[in-house]
């Protein structure tokens, strides 16, 4: 299971033990373990209420959990805010959490970390040209900056929260159904910003409930079910139909 | 839409959009046809309009302060209340004998301190900020009333003439200086929220709350500094209102909170937050202000001046919720 085995030059991100999360009565994550390596593409996947947004938002410093040990590149570490886990590389990129509609792409670029001058205002060319560079860097040629991103399409969108994690020099990128309700035109154009990802050498974790994306993109795919991991598999070892046939079991068992 | 306000963006910069023209539009409406039609050019006589300048400052700059607060995405309702308590609190100490510049810190003090009181009950006891202003509105004005009998005080600066020039002066015996201040608030609170990160923040909190958090800023934070923003102003206003009309009556700023809401509103400031720019702020405040004189001037009784604000804000609702419509078919 440990995907060291496989290629022992590549150096583990993070790693995950015994996690345990409640809400109040309802245990959402079971003893779950996790690991992701440096530039590896891991799936998460599993029905409904199995876990997977909170996995992440635990990983994100959005929610703590109860029970278990968080790793960073080897050193235990303390996620108990969006504050810590970005400090430490972490961008998470959700459906509707990511970006302000009625703020400009520059500001959501730098939404919470702007480039100042002396007493904090605004260094609004540099804000800009580098946004327009980060979306460039992907491969996303917008018209201006300071267009507001409620105009953008749903792909130029996740490509605006992907450009920004790159920009920001992300170690990991945790994306949350980044292909829902997307054309396929919009689909495409998002897994490529994903490979962007890769190319960047950034980690990425990839929920989806859409496994032929999974499979476009993906090292190793997750399983998660019922809060408990069912399966931990390199892509080469399975394919979709075994796949969807194992969430299937887990669901209803 | 989408060319016109690119368009726009390039032109004017940051500090106005689409919505704000609308207001600088209705403005030149305005001023025009009262002009022309109030009776005996009454409105554009100099004595008219350096009233209205005064108390029309005194209203602008608390609507500067709640218009951050709802781009924000909270309101707070209790500006009228918050008002007559600091006018109190300044006339009892000043009748003390107290030296009235340490009389104004007090008051201005016990104003920031009341806004941060209605920024902790909305951000950390998780109340709903109409909610909850709407308790404190109710709180200061029944503890306003309460203490002072629910009478008038008289309460004269003129022996201070260095204190009441600031708050209540004239320059060349025409410009006042509740003006002045309004400027200066205006521009500083305009920088603040157009070119300063915190204003991004403002933008930020208000648009999205939860991809703020996301980005690590501190909402709640930025909130409660938000309301102490408007206890600070409505403090400061207190006291020039106090000195101006040398007295205190505890029924001021009675319906201060409506007036308030519309004039952020027909300024451009969306109800749900996120949006809105300090020049639409500002010249939203003195439409609201110049529909009040127009009506005295008309001798229409002012408790129609609510209908016509509650319609303009009700306008508004539909208006947002019309281009949100709209926008969600395009996306």
């Amino acid at each position: 299971m440990l995907s060291n085995e496989s290629n022992p030059n590549s150096k583990e991100l993070l790693k995950m033990t015994g996690i345990h999360k409640y809400f109040g009565k309802v245990h959402s994550l079971i003893n779950v373990d996790f690991k992701i390596d440096e530039g590896e593409n891991v799936g998460l996947v599993g029905d409904n209420g199995a876990g997977k947004s909170t996995l992440i938002k635990v990983i994100s410093g959005y929610h703590k959990a109860e029970k278990g040990k968080i790793y960073f590149k080897g050193k235990e570490v303390r996620i108990s805010s969006p504050k810590d886990s970005r400090a430490l590389g972490i961008e998470t990129v959700y459906q509707d959490q990511a970006l302000a509609p009625d703020l400009s792409i520059s500001r959501n670029i730098f939404m919470g970390r702007e480039p100042v001058v002396a007493l904090g205002f605004l260094k609004k060319k540099v804000m800009d040209e580098e946004s327009m560079d980060a979306l460039k860097n992907i491969g996303l040629y917008l018209k201006s900056p300071n267009i507001t991103i409620s105009t953008l399409s749903g792909g130029e969108r996740q490509g605006v929260s992907i450009a920004r994690a790159i920009h920001f020099k992300a170690k990991l990128v945790i994306l949350d159904e980044p292909t829902a309700a997307l054309s396929v035109k919009e689909v495409r154009e998002v897994l490529e910003f994903v490979n962007q990802l890769k190319r960047n050498g950034i980690a990425v974790i990839f929920i989806t409930h859409n496994l032929y994306h999974i499979f476009s993109i993906a090292d190793r795919i997750v399983v998660l079910s019922h809060g408990e991991k069912l399966a931990d598999i390199k892509k080469k070892d399975t394919n979709v139909d075994d796949l969807s046939e194992l969430i299937l079991r887990g669901t209803i068992g | 839409m989408k060319n016109v306000e690119n368009r726009n963006k390039k032109f004017l910069g940051s500090f106005i959009n689409v919505s704000s023209l609308g207001a600088i539009g209705i403005f030149l409406v305005l001023i025009t046809l009262l002009a022309i039609f109030i009776p005996g050019h009454n409105f554009i006589r100099p004595d008219n309009i350096k009233n209205l300048l005064s108390y029309g400052a005194e209203f602008a700059i608390i609507v500067l302060g709640a218009g951050l607060l709802m781009i924000a995405g909270e309101f707070d309702l209790s500006v009228g209340s918050v008002l007559a308590f600091c006018s109190f609190i300044f006339v009892k100490l000043f009748s003390l004998g107290i030296n009235p510049f340490l009389v104004a810190i007090i008051t201005i003090i016990c104003g920031a301190v009341i806004g941060m009181i209605n920024g902790l009950i909305t951000t950390k006891g998780k109340i709903l900020s109409l909610v909850a202003t709407l308790g404190t509105m109710m709180f200061w004005r029944g503890i306003t009333v309460v203490v002072s009998g629910g009478e008038m005080m008289p309460s004269d600066t003129s022996e201070f003439k260095f204190f009441t020039s600031i708050f209540n002066g004239k320059i060349k015996n025409f410009f006042p200086s509740q003006a002045l201040w309004l400027i200066l608030f205006a521009i500083i609170l305009g920088f603040i929220l157009h070119r300063h990160k915190f204003g991004n923040w403002i933008f930020s909190a208000g648009d999205n709350e939860r991809a703020a958090r996301s980005m690590a800023i501190n909402t709640d934070r930025v909130k409660i500094i938000c309301f102490i923003i408007v206890g600070l102003l409505v403090a400061f206003v207190a006291i020039i209102q106090t000195v101006r009309l040398a007295a205190f009556s505890s029924r001021s700023g009675t319906g201060l909170e409506l007036e308030v809401v519309a004039a952020a509103v027909v300024g451009g400031t969306s109800l749900r937050g996120g949006k809105g720019n300090m020049l639409g702020i500002f010249i939203g405040a003195f439409i609201i202000v110049i529909i009040k004189n127009a009506f005295v001037l008309a001798r229409l009784p002012y408790e129609l001046t609510y209908i016509a604000f509650a319609l303009m804000i009700m306008f508004s609702v539909l208006l947002d919720l019309l281009i949100e419509n709209s926008r969600k078919k395009f996306v």
